[in-house]
């Protein structure tokens, strides 16, 4: 394969368009190439300028030189690898190998920027949702521990927090202790409390319904036509008559207390009878 | 076809224009971002169901980010490293004695060199310094110095069809076109709203020449009339990293993303997208297609991986 394709002098195989020949049309920009060497052909033309060295304020005036006054963006050595659009061609191109990180950050792997959205490698986790996750579940005894909440577990570039002192630990083993009788105690109350409220709510309505259930059975055997008669007041003799000496009061309710009574003549002749004869 | 696991991340791959089996890869440690690089000269097998075996392999205290091979000595290529020197070396040569030449006079990462094929005795060096550099090989320092963008220029190529001109694509959003013999460029296509990170001319028409950006999409333009591109290529789901035309087939062009895949096209046709591969598990960031076999295509990525592969097969079936 190599033994047919080498050639012997210093000059290789015809490139395959010069064997094709000319096929550009007229009308070429170009002045016409000039014989010769390079270095005569640069020399003859004076712009020959061996060995220049161009420094960086050169560069500065080869820019006022431009006709194109462009925004130009940060030279590739200057960019910071992790959020350059990665196209310096050259450079930028490794700056955005450190890009694939982005994808933790952004969501946006090989987003439009390629990975323009990383913010830098501390801050992945930055703000993250550890912090406030934990922070307002220490808040919520009351108390907080608002240093805490601050340290994010996953990021490797905080110093681990250092051991509570020996009395805010105290502190909360007594919150913990406190915390927990409390809870207790209010426990009892209210079964306490619940227990009361029930016992009174059945004492009454046994009372009501005792009261309830009276008035109902007499209604009812009242309508069976079971009179139940008032307590009358007056008093009855034996036998149905009245008391002799008694006076009767036209009313018909007896009038124990006011008036007078008439004493009976044969005064107490009449107590276990109202006829002696009989 | 074949696949070759590079130790560091894949920059760049090259065809030789001499030998049909012979690729080199450049490569840059932690994805170019820091450490070293290595330059790998690979030796296709004929026999395809065979690994990729290496040739050689050279060291540099720098990430290696383009890579092209001498149009004039077989045995010769260029690197375009990250400290900002260009250095050549000769694979004949032993390993002591390489690299045959440091040049060192960017002040930033070179991230192009491309070897002029038609004159054959220069090349150019791309610089994230803002600057393209000329560059003969009987010359301690660089012929020249073309400055007139205003940020990093990723890609400086040669037009194939004519000695004197060559074309810079910057992440100033333009695309220069240049003649050697002119003080400053000749043409400036404001050819995307963003970084433009390559670009290459037709093989077979010396006006027509595309560029890659970071906004997706690959434009075809005609530098007569460039006012509006003659074919706007969408598909990539990223910024397009590198792009070439076919050596071959006039219309045709392949190109890299950072969306991990090699896609081929014709730019003339209606549905431009001819195929699409996607066996890079990385950025697929270095691009080549075969000079002396038609429809073999190389590509090289972040994953470490070199393939090369026919046209029309799948590059991961071996």
């Amino acid at each position: 394969m190599a033994s047919n394709s080498q050639s012997s002098g210093s000059n290789p195989p015809p490139k395959p368009w010069e064997r094709a020949g000319s096929s550009s049309g007229p009308g070429a920009p170009f002045k016409p190439p000039s014989g010769g060497s390079t270095s005569d052909v640069v020399e003859a033309s004076g712009t020959a300028k061996p060995g220049e060295i161009v420094t960086s304020t050169d560069r500065n005036a080869a820019v006022n030189r431009s006709t194109l006054a462009r925004p130009v963006p940060a030279r590739p050595w200057e960019q910071n690898y992790g959020n350059t659009t990665y196209g310096g061609g050259a450079l930028g191109g490794y700056g955005s190998s450190m890009n694939y990180n982005s994808g933790y950050g952004s969501g946006g792997m090989y987003g439009s920027s390629y990975g323009g959205g990383l913010g830098g490698v501390g801050g992945m986790y930055g703000g993250g949702m550890y912090n406030t996750g934990l922070g307002g579940q220490m808040g919520g005894y009351g108390m907080g521990v608002g240093p805490y909440g601050d340290q994010d577990p996953n990021n490797p570039y905080n110093e681990p927090p250092s051991p509570p002192g020996f009395w805010i630990s105290m502190l909360r083993v007594m919150q913990g202790v406190v915390n927990f009788f409390g809870r207790i105690s209010i426990l009892i109350d209210q079964n306490t409390q619940a227990f009361h409220l029930f016992m009174t709510a059945m004492l009454q309505l046994f009372d009501r319904s005792g009261m309830l259930y009276g008035e109902l059975a007499r209604f009812v055997l009242r309508l069976l036509g079971v009179k139940t008669k008032p307590k009358k007041a007056n008093l009855q003799g034996p036998n149905g008559h009245p008391f002799h000496g008694q006076q009767q009061h036209p009313s018909g309710n007896m009038n124990y207390i006011e008036g007078a009574k008439t004493a009976p003549s044969g005064s107490w002749d009449n107590v276990w009878g109202n006829d002696t004869s009989e | 076809m074949p696949v070759f696991k590079t130790p560091f991340n894949g920059y760049s791959v090259k065809f030789s224009p001499f030998y049909e089996n012979r690729i080199a890869v450049a490569t840059a440690q932690n994805f170019g971002i820091l450490g070293n690089g290595r330059l790998h000269v690979l030796e296709l097998s004929s026999n395809p169901t065979l690994p990729i075996t290496e040739l050689v392999a050279y060291d540099t205290a720098d990430g290696v980010y383009d890579v092209t091979w001498s149009e004039s000595h077989d045995s010769v290529v260029v690197a375009a490293v990250a400290d900002g020197s260009v250095k050549l070396y000769d694979l004949a040569l032993p390993p002591s004695s390489n690299p045959i030449r440091s040049f060192h006079e960017h002040t930033r990462e070179v991230h192009s060199a491309d070897y002029n094929p038609v004159r054959r005795d220069s090349f150019l060096s791309a610089s994230w310094d803002d600057t393209v550099k000329l560059w003969t090989v009987d010359r301690p320092t660089s012929v020249r110095t073309f400055k007139e963008h205003a940020y990093c220029v990723y890609s400086a190529v040669w037009n194939p069809r004519h000695a004197d001109v060559f074309a810079s694509a910057s992440g100033d959003c333009t695309l220069r076109i240049w003649d050697v013999r002119e003080p400053g460029s000749t043409m400036i296509l404001p050819a995307h709203d963003h970084e433009i990170l390559s670009c290459d001319w037709n093989k077979y028409d010396e006006c027509i020449i595309a560029t890659a950006s970071v906004d997706k999409s690959i434009k075809v333009w005609d530098v007569r009339s460039f006012r509006v591109p003659i074919s706007v290529l969408n598909g990539h789901g990223y910024a397009v990293r590198k792009l070439k035309f076919s050596p071959h087939v006039r219309n045709l062009m392949v190109s890299c993303s950072y969306d991990m895949s090699v896609c081929v096209w014709d730019f003339m046709l209606e549905d431009a997208l001819v195929s699409r591969y996607d066996h890079h598990t990385e950025f697929a960031v270095g691009v080549d297609m075969s000079v002396l076999v038609e429809g073999l295509i190389a590509s090289t990525g972040w994953d470490e991986l070199a393939y090369v592969w026919q046209h029309g097969t799948d590059p991961r079936a071996s």
